[in-house]
């Protein structure tokens, strides 16, 4: 948008009374979801840059907030908070990685900020949850049946449009798998991440994903090279070198935090393997 | 769609207009002139603005205006005679948990919430409930010793009252 | 190993209550009913302010225009260079820093003009509406090449060099059989105190101008915000309000220039508050500092010269540059060891990053890490023990200091080596092994007390009863919450037998005694000798005019809870014994030459000397590189413990911010520019990463020791970073030389050694 204010009180709040609604009045405005809102305050305040709308979601909305189980796995409305994430049962049940004193949600902001953050502005933002949802192969539903991807898209960055609205990520039914996940931050709790990594074992094969200062992405080639046998484990030098270049390949320049992802994910691979 | 809202604030119901994006902190300061939330970073990443809001400790310098329609935000100010802040407050004095206590106000916000937290089981770990706060006098020392007053009653309360929770942890 | 005299050495806790309960004071800032500065939003016909900075790190200034700002709503002034009624400079040492800039801008933050308003929106708006057009010019940005770079000020980049010298230090190399040398780089760390630089100037009916500010001396800025505002300095007052932390980082002038002239121009007053964004732009850091040092010793582990060179980067302007390089020096020469010979040589330079000036340490802490380093790093050449190689050359207690002055130490140099020789941290209770490895490190440092190296150094306090019948002791100090009222306030009680109601502490009003800056860990020196001099003259004064009111005879008078006493019984309350008395009858005015040396002609160097070794528990992550500090053990001689909450909040609180200086804590610039801005970038530690800490103290102050207490505000932070360090290297075998440590150099490091192993 080209119009930008300085202050945020020449903001103008949209209040749809539905998801549908929101959709169409963003194709109109250009104007910006706002759901918690703790990512983008900080960014709007840092450039004293604000956008001319706010289009208010509403977690009252049908299927915005709340866990639901189905046969698909697990389905987690977009607004829901990280708060309730860290301490809902179902959590605990599908994800135990998460909860507990030094699970993931702990590790994510400060409580404060997750009683506002919700999970939608946690995955919009590239936060801690899209290493782990890329690695689940969670995907996301989308408002608008006009829409042609529906609600069957796997979650991709570059296929969401400014205006695509998310209303729940559903994740599979990953109570027998085995999930590793580990935030490598600055400090012991309220950092931003260098990067977060994502192991999941689903008894079968493994899947990686990482998120933080190279960009969100799926771990697709190194993965490949465990599970389809070419390389032996991740020990081996030449996982090392494919890891690498995929990892440079999604924009992760800093060879010294390149190396600490590896580490990682050996120890993750090792941790996961074990017993089989 | 500027409009008025109504909500209470330390109990009293209040209206007012709604400016844009503009934030429950600002309200707080420059309106009904509560100035224990204070403004330290005004991007949630200090929590010296922190209140309770439906009472869960927040930054109020995240929470916009519009989003308070119907909703009850508690400060210090408003907490006066309230027994978990008490405590609190007594813990945090009695162990000298501050120095300037510019920040103090929103550690005792946080460590009210934690202590309710503690009571229903949801959270038992107090230097939880202030990870979203900094402090840069103290080394956090005093508070990590407030806490552990804060804790010790806790657990004697509870075995006076013949509850049987664990605080081991979860 | 442990002590022979476990009986001076006490571990402070807070296990016993003071005797009337926590300070009152405490509960009012808990209840957040004590304003700071940017709380008086209620001041009566109060207006927000708001500074224009600079759009560039160096630039010629072609053009203001602020006819459309003027035109704003809400808009009441727009001030520029041009509305300076004064002096349009300030500066603690050198008045270089403009007001507002004139031709040139010389760093980001740079002020260009300031706006009042009704409200900050509108000021902020009034301030986007003002036309700047700049020429830029290339940044100076290299401190170390700065002083061959274009002139950012007339005289050129180099503002000061000094050299320290001592003894044939070539011929002292020759004879060494251990060389080391090293490089060190220390962060530009932010003081990031909570509340930001702010206050009200209050314009009053005759032309005067009062600010209630947070600053840390308030006589020494009436006397810039005199020049500044062409006032004479009896119009200008400064009342140094409680404020949210300052670290030194509020002991230049902030915001209250800007304040001031919008003041005058409105006739109102005027609130300038500024955000975390633009304090982190404006605002002082510490100083950055590389240092090359080169140190040998004989085959027996004795160090007999020691080189050093140093840059300090001060950028755009002064402010107590020079001090810091002088202290920096100071501690360069290695204070706590004999040394044949050694040269110390350093510059400050200006550039075009931004400002640098006092904070806690004061370049002391920076040049101990330096030192401290180069200690273990010639121990390993020597394959000696790290703390052998120290006790064979640290200092006695009869020995001059690094610079041949006399010294006043509180306790043996040795002694509290080997208390941090026998610290628990040694022991590891378990071997966790995998993921985590673990490492004990220690350090030692010695501080000074007072301005130091000549600088003249005075204060005063005064005591007095109150028609209200209350005792009212004035300091000119400010509070930022070292607790130094409370402190006070007990010092008083235990004089004066007294209760603490009876005691009315009032601190940094710029119309009470000049006590001299709040700084350099002297006020608690200060104190205690004020006090101590003028309490006993106030209670024979008070028993004596209670003897004259009551006919009894003044030996058996005694002050005491409430009023005078005679056999356990109150015979006459505070108030009816001020009520008649004389105003000013009872008022005692002391006043501290502060022992700049007890030798005349050679005042250089620290008189009044501390003492901390502290030992570090580290965890470092195989897989990151990412450290965990778990465990500080300081052991402290810093005199007699007066106020033991104090204390060990002071020393707890300036190791975390060492240890957030030692891992996190850095604002990096590029071309000029600040590469963080608020504190979701700029990390100081949370309460998840504080280490445990435990505090020893040992006092074995001499009884002829004329200073018992001293001031401890800055000795916490003097040697974490070297003892982080040093256990960091027990735990992977990589020593760092640069701070903050970089998880991912230390994690390369690691794979390199692992790979060659």
């Amino acid at each position: 948008m080209a119009t930008v204010m300085t202050d945020r009180a020449e903001v103008r709040v949209l209040r749809p009374d539905s998801a549908r609604e929101a959709v169409t009045l963003a194709r109109q405005h250009g104007g910006t979801y706002v759901a918690g809102a703790t990512w983008l305050q900080p960014s709007c305040e840092r450039g004293r840059n604000w956008p001319p709308f706010f289009i208010a979601l509403d977690a009252r909305w049908p299927g915005f907030r709340g866990l639901q189980e189905s046969h698909q796995g697990l389905t987690i409305g977009a607004l829901t908070t990280l708060d309730t994430l860290s301490h809902h049962p179902l959590m605990k049940e599908y994800l135990p990685c998460l909860t507990g004193r030094n699970g993931l949600m702990n590790l994510l902001a400060g409580p404060g900020v997750r009683r506002l953050g919700t999970l939608g502005g946690n995955l919009m933002a590239g936060g801690d949850l899209t290493a782990l949802a890329f690695a689940l192969d969670a995907r996301i539903q989308l408002v608008g049946d006009d829409d042609p991807r529906g609600d069957r898209l796997v979650w991709r960055y570059p296929d969401l449009k400014s205006t695509d609205l998310i209303s729940a990520l559903v994740i599979p039914d990953c109570r027998r798998w085995r999930v590793a996940v580990e935030k490598l931050g600055h400090r012991e709790r309220f950092s931003p991440t260098r990067a977060t990594i994502a192991c999941v074992y689903d008894g079968n094969r493994f899947r990686m994903a990482v998120c933080g200062e190279g960009g969100p992405g799926r771990l697709e080639i190194s993965e490949a090279a465990l599970n389809d046998g070419a390389a032996s484990s991740t020990t081996t030098a030449d996982w090392y070198q494919a890891l690498d270049a995929e990892l440079e390949g999604l924009g992760w320049h800093d060879a010294r935090l390149r190396l600490a992802i590896r580490r990682v994910l050996v120890h993750q691979h090792e941790e996961l393997s074990d017993g089989d | 769609m500027n409009d008025t809202i109504s909500f209470k604030l330390n109990g009293e119901t209040i209206a007012c207009p709604v400016s844009g994006a503009g934030t429950l902190l600002d309200l707080l300061r420059d309106t009904a002139r509560l100035t224990s939330a204070r403004p330290g970073c005004r991007i949630g990443r200090c929590g010296a603005c922190t209140v309770l809001l439906d009472g869960e400790a927040v930054p109020a310098c995240l929470v916009m205006t519009w989003q308070l329609a119907g909703r009850q935000v508690e400060t210090v100010e408003g907490l006066q005679d309230d027994q978990d802040f008490l405590v609190v407050r007594d813990a945090l004095a009695r162990e000298s948990a501050l120095q300037c206590g510019y920040c103090t106000p929103g550690f005792a916000v946080s460590l009210v919430s934690g202590i309710r937290h503690q009571r229903s089981g949801q959270e038992t770990d107090l230097g939880e409930a202030i990870a979203g706060n900094l402090c840069r006098c103290t080394g956090y020392g005093g508070l990590s010793r407030a806490i552990q007053r804060l804790t010790d009653s806790c657990c004697r309360e509870d075995a006076a009252a013949g509850n049987d929770n664990d605080f081991s942890g979860d | 190993m442990a002590t022979e005299t476990p009986d001076r050495v006490g571990t402070l806790a807070m296990a016993t209550e003071p005797e009337h309960g926590p300070a009152k004071d405490l509960y009012r800032r808990i209840d957040g009913q004590l304003d700071y500065p940017t709380d008086l939003l209620d001041t009566p016909g109060l207006l927000h302010g708001a500074i224009l900075r600079s759009a560039h790190a160096h630039a010629r200034l072609i053009r203001v225009d602020v006819s459309r700002a003027l035109t704003m709503p809400g808009v009441h002034a727009v001030v520029t260079a041009e509305d300076v009624p004064g002096l349009n400079r300030f500066g603690i040492v050198v008045r270089d820093q403009p007001v507002f800039c004139e031709e040139r801008v010389r760093f980001e933050g740079d002020a260009i003009a300031a706006v009042a308003a009704d409200s900050r929106a509108e000021a902020r708006a009034a301030m986007a509406a003002i036309d700047v057009e700049y020429e830029p010019l290339p940044p100076v940005t290299e401190a170390v090449t700065a002083d061959r770079q274009p002139p950012l000020h007339d005289g050129g980049n180099l503002i000061a060099q000094e050299v320290l010298d001592r003894g044939d230090l070539e011929a002292a190399f020759a004879r060494c059989s251990f060389i080391v040398e090293n490089e060190y780089r220390t962060p530009r760390q932010m003081h990031a105190f909570m509340e930001t630089e702010g206050g009200v100037a209050i314009p009053d009916a005759d032309g005067g101008m009062t600010f209630r500010v947070g600053c840390q001396s308030g006589h020494r800025d009436v006397e810039q915000l005199a020049d500044i505002l062409g006032l004479e300095t009896e119009k200008v007052t400064v009342e140094a309000m409680a404020t949210g932390g300052a670290f030194g980082g509020k002991d230049e002038l902030t915001i209250q220039p800007a304040a001031g002239i919008l003041a005058l121009k409105t006739g109102r007053p005027v609130m300038i508050h500024l955000d975390r964004f633009e304090s982190c732009l404006a605002g002082i850091k510490r100083h950055p500092v590389s240092v090359r040092m080169t140190t040998g010793c004989d085959a027996e582990g004795r160090i007999l010269a020691h080189q050093v060179e140093a840059v300090l980067d001060t950028g755009a302007y002064a402010s107590l540059g020079p001090a810091v390089l002088e202290n920096f020096l100071d501690h360069a020469t290695a204070p706590l060891y004999r040394i044949e010979a050694y040269r110390v040589f350093g510059r400050l330079v200006y550039t075009n990053n931004g400002l640098c000036g006092a904070f806690r340490g004061f370049g002391g802490n920076q040049a101990t890490f330096a030192v401290e380093s180069q200690m273990d790093a010639l121990a390993e050449k020597l394959g000696m023990c790290p703390q052998d190689f120290r006790r064979t050359n640290l200092r006695s207690l009869g020995d001059t200091g690094s610079r041949d002055q006399r010294v006043r130490w509180t306790a043996s140099p040795a002694e509290v080596l080997g208390l941090a020789a026998a610290s628990p941290l040694w022991r590891w209770q378990e071997d966790v092994g995998g993921r985590w490895l673990q490492g004990t490190g220690m350090a030692m440092g010695s501080q000074g007390n007072g301005l130091g190296d000549g600088l003249p150094d005075s204060g005063g306090g005064r005591i007095c009863l109150t028609s209200e019948g209350r005792f009212r002791i004035e300091f000119g100090f400010a509070d930022y919450g070292q607790n130094i009222s409370d402190a006070i306030s007990r010092m008083v009680c235990q004089g004066l037998e007294c209760h603490p109601d009876d005691v009315n502490v009032v601190l940094g009003r710029s119309k009470g005694p000049d006590s001299g800056p709040t700084s350099a860990s002297r006020s608690s020196v200060l104190v205690h000798s004020v006090l101590s001099r003028a309490l006993p003259q106030l209670k024979a004064a008070l028993c004596q005019r209670a003897s004259e009111l009551t006919g009894l005879a003044q030996e058996a008078l005694s002050p005491g809870p409430g009023g005078i006493f005679y056999r356990q019984e109150k015979v006459l309350d505070y108030r009816e014994l001020a009520g008649n008395t004389v105003a000013g009858d009872l008022v005692v005015d002391a006043d501290l030459d502060f022992p700049v040396a007890p030798d005349q002609g050679q005042p250089v160097g620290r008189y009044l000397q501390l003492l901390i070794a502290t030992v570090a528990r580290v965890e470092v992550d195989r897989l990151s590189g990412r450290v965990k500090v778990v465990d500080l053990h300081h052991i402290t001689a810093a005199g007699k413990v007066i106020y033991p909450a104090g204390y060990l909040g002071q020393i707890e609180g300036a190791a975390v911010m060492g240890l957030g200086m030692a891992l996190t804590e850095d604002m990096p610039m590029q071309d000029g520019c600040y590469q963080a801005d608020n504190l979701d970038q700029y990390l100081i530690p949370t309460f998840q990463d504080a280490p445990t800490q435990r505090v020893d103290v040992l006092d074995d102050t001499a009884d002829d020791d004329p200073f018992p207490v001293r001031g401890v505000g800055e000795l916490g932070i003097e040697a974490v970073a070297p003892a982080i360090t040093a256990a960091i290297e027990a735990a992977t075998g990589v020593r760092v030389n640069r701070l903050p440590v970089s998880p991912g150099d230390l994690l390369a490091e690691m794979e390199a050694r692992e790979s060659s192993q």
